[in-house]
């Protein structure tokens, strides 16, 4: 258990952010707030991602001259990089369509706490 | 209703700042290939630049014509991606193979570095005009549902 | 085979939907047609490629021209070629039926209707023929924005649906993205087949069972799978009538379609069934899902929310029946799952053209489907005798198909699980019936409008399309068995 923490602390940091994103989530009655738990935890699984990417000693995955011989092992993986980039991308687009739907609902029902919403729709 | 900000600041400060931050996107955009950047970058740049000055003067120290035109702007920026990548894929080879695209006197590792430029164009384009009309669908006389 | 058929699958809606939105600022009147003509010449094309796969084998096409498992690449087979044609065909049909409900129910929002529809059937085709896991997860999250807007687009009460909508459905998405990660992490591709090839080694690897649990998980969210079911009754009752067709129809199959993917192609059938016993847990889950959605549909008192929990019993059909284990019961499940995307369209239909003709919304007031309306009372009685599993509709012989998988799989709890949801499923649907056809018309004759043609046209072809499937069952059973079928049973 200790050589996670000591040697793997990125691991933690995802669990405790994912964890944290979904508590925030669960527990709000703020409608705002529960899209800053979502965000917070798509936001961890992008750490996550990042993470498999690090390789100790490397360099950034760029070709600066075709003349030197090319080692896969002395630059860093540049895979989850992207894939985090349309991740990213998708969680703004989420985010915004979200945001737009919380605005139509206030100005609906004039209030952003979800147990007075409830209350108002009956 | 968003009234100008009250501290001259700000105001000073912005007018310095929108056109460098314009310049910069520019430079994210252009440089995406090298090092990190891009379009997606560069269109939340140029989003933010349009951005700064309604926080900064209020609501009419902005081109109020934009917000109408912006999906526009955005619909035309996604067309230009999604049709450099559909060419190839009219002649015949596949979809997004920017290798293939019919421009003479090039090899295929430039048409490609040409056609990626192209679509991150596109990619600004569209990325800043869809933030752009987000944040004027958030105004208090705007439209429910934003699209 | 290389082809460039499956591009042209992709390019097809996704440019009919950015272009929709550019055009209709010009006119409005120039969506409609756009929408339709795209979506019949997306049928033309996918039942090309049906017909291409059956005789040559799988199409497979490679983005960008990078092979894979660098590139990104899109398979046609059996399997996701039949789910093409049935998806553009059903979205077709749902588009033609929501033309009068468009103009009542959102005034002044036709654009983003239709290019959000057209966006939709883009993402979903896009998920269906994908080869590589994180493009589905970039497909599945595109589908899901179109539909979270499309469920909230009319406002009023389909707002707060449309945000737990939204909700659960982001944390299923996040979900399966976490799973494709450990994948990632441990094997280092995200091409289906080369991870299939990858997988024997580290299969013992506890990071391979945590990202297939979490796969599991994100997906079984998204396509409403009990107990995970909780967004689906209050959008599909509060989202337009012009939407709910496509959405009940085809949004929750093609998540499932991509667990299939994933369980049987990527793992194996016996990976799944032995080692990792997903496939056993899957059909307990299955089967206590088809009774309890069932049980749940009689006590409702709307129309839209009872079809709703239906679909949640049906899907604890197909999740039972795609674990049984045996190659009938794939290819009845296969079945089961085509038949069902017509009968909620019809259902769902029905529903949509009741709430136009006379504002019906329960099942009390169905009644009035008595006064003028025969081609909706037809299609009704049809759609609502082929969920119960009544021959010669297609309805009776997925669930037969079925109920014989069962058998040969001798797993006694589906037989029973099967016909106990059956019964259920007869019971509010007859309930239903005595409602319609067997309660005194109520004393004040309510306004009922003429049935506009495109709602009768559309109907009309459903109910005829579930008659001719349940007809051509072998027909459609012998085309499953022979490309459809996972390698392994």
């Amino acid at each position: 258990m200790a050589d996670i923490v000591l040697y793997r602390p990125h691991f933690v940091a995802f669990i405790i952010l994912f964890l944290l994103g979904i508590y925030i989530m669960v527990v709000s009655l703020n409608l705002v707030k529960k899209l800053i738990g979502m965000y917070l935890m798509q936001t961890s699984i992008i750490l996550f991602f990042i993470t498999l990417a690090v390789k100790k000693d490397s360099t950034i995955p760029i070709i600066l001259s075709s003349a030197t011989a090319v080692t896969p092992e002395a630059y860093a993986n540049p895979l989850p990089h992207v894939l985090m980039l349309t991740a990213i991308v998708v969680g703004v687009s989420t985010l915004g369509v979200s945001l737009a739907m919380v605005i139509a609902l206030y100005r609906q029902y004039n209030t952003l706490e979800e147990d007075q919403i409830l209350g108002k729709m009956k | 209703m968003i009234r100008p900000h009250d501290s001259v600041i700000v105001h000073t400060l912005a007018r310095v700042f929108i056109p460098i931050i314009q310049l910069f996107a520019l430079y994210v955009l252009i440089h995406g290939h090298d090092s990190p950047g891009g379009g997606f970058q560069a269109g939340t740049l140029f989003a933010a630049s349009f951005i700064l000055p309604v926080i900064a003067f209020g609501i009419q120290g902005s081109l109020t014509v934009l917000e109408r035109r912006a999906i526009i702007l955005g619909g035309i920026g996604i067309l230009l991606f999604a049709g450099i990548g559909l060419i190839p894929l009219l002649l015949g080879e596949e979809f997004l193979n920017y290798g293939e695209l019919p421009i003479p006197g090039m090899e295929a590792s430039a048409r490609r570095h040409l056609g990626i430029l192209g679509i991150e164009i596109g990619v600004t384009i569209a990325v800043a005009a869809t933030a752009v009309s987000i944040y004027y669908s958030l105004r208090e006389r705007g439209e429910g549902e934003g699209n | 085979m290389t082809s460039s058929l499956p591009g042209f699958l992709f390019a097809i809606p996704f440019f009919a939907a950015v272009v929709i939105p550019v055009v209709g600022f010009t006119n409005q009147k120039f969506c409609r047609p756009i929408a339709l003509g795209t979506l019949v010449s997306l049928s033309i094309v996918s039942v090309m490629g049906l017909s291409e796969v059956v005789s040559h084998g799988p199409l497979s096409h490679e983005f960008g021209g990078w092979a894979p498992p660098i590139g990104i690449e899109w398979v046609v087979d059996g399997l996701s070629g039949l789910l093409m044609v049935a998806i553009s065909i059903v979205s077709l049909i749902s588009l033609v039926h929501a033309g009068p409900l468009v103009e009542k129910e959102l005034p002044g929002r036709v654009i983003p209707f239709y290019s959000l529809s057209l966006l939709l059937v883009a993402a979903l085709g896009g998920m269906v023929l994908t080869g590589d896991l994180f493009n589905l997860f970039v497909f599945l999250e595109i589908g899901s924005l179109a539909s979270y807007v499309l469920v909230g687009v009319a406002g009023g009460r389909s707002l707060h649906s449309a945000f737990c909508y939204l909700i659960l459905g982001t944390i299923g998405a996040s979900l399966y993205l976490l799973g494709v990660g450990y994948f990632y992490a441990e094997t280092g591709t995200l091409n289906m087949a080369d991870l299939a090839q990858r997988l024997p080694e580290v299969i013992d690897s506890r990071a391979v069972l945590t990202g297939l649990l979490f796969i599991v998980l994100g997906l079984a969210i998204k396509m409403g799978l009990f107990p995970l079911h909780g967004w689906l009754p209050d959008a599909y009752t509060y989202a337009p009538n012009s939407c709910t067709p496509l959405l009940a129809s085809v949004v929750t199959k093609v998540p499932l379609y991509a667990f299939v993917r994933i369980a049987f192609w990527v793992f194996g059938m016996t990976t799944v069934s032995t080692q990792i016993p997903i496939l056993v847990v899957l059909g307990w889950v299955g089967a206590v899902a088809a009774i309890a959605g069932a049980y749940l549909a009689i006590w409702q008192e709307s129309f839209k929310r009872m079809l709703a929990y239906s679909s949640v019993s049906s899907m604890g059909l197909f999740m039972l029946a795609f674990s049984l284990g045996t190659e009938t019961g794939f290819a009845g499940g296969l079945f089961y799952v085509l038949a069902d995307t017509l009968m909620k369209a019809t259902l769902f239909g029905v529903a949509g053209a009741a709430f136009y003709q006379c504002g019906a919304s329960t099942v009390t007031d169905l009644v009035r489907l008595r006064q003028n309306m025969p081609w909706v009372s037809a299609a009704l009685l049809i759609s609502a005798l082929s969920m119960v599993g009544i021959p010669p509709t297609a309805g009776f012989f997925g669930k037969w198909h079925l109920v014989v998988g069962a058998l040969e799989a001798e797993k006694y709890f589906a037989v029973a699980a099967i016909l106990v949801s059956s019964m259920l499923t007869a019971l509010y649907f007859f309930r239903m019936f005595q409602r319609v056809w067997a309660e005194p018309l109520p004393l004040v004759e309510a306004h009922v409008l003429e049935t506009p043609f495109p709602i009768k046209m559309s109907l009309g072809v459903l109910t005829f399309g579930l008659i001719a499937l349940g007809l051509g069952s072998d027909l459609v059973m012998g085309l499953i068995f022979e490309s459809a079928i996972p390698k392994g049973f």
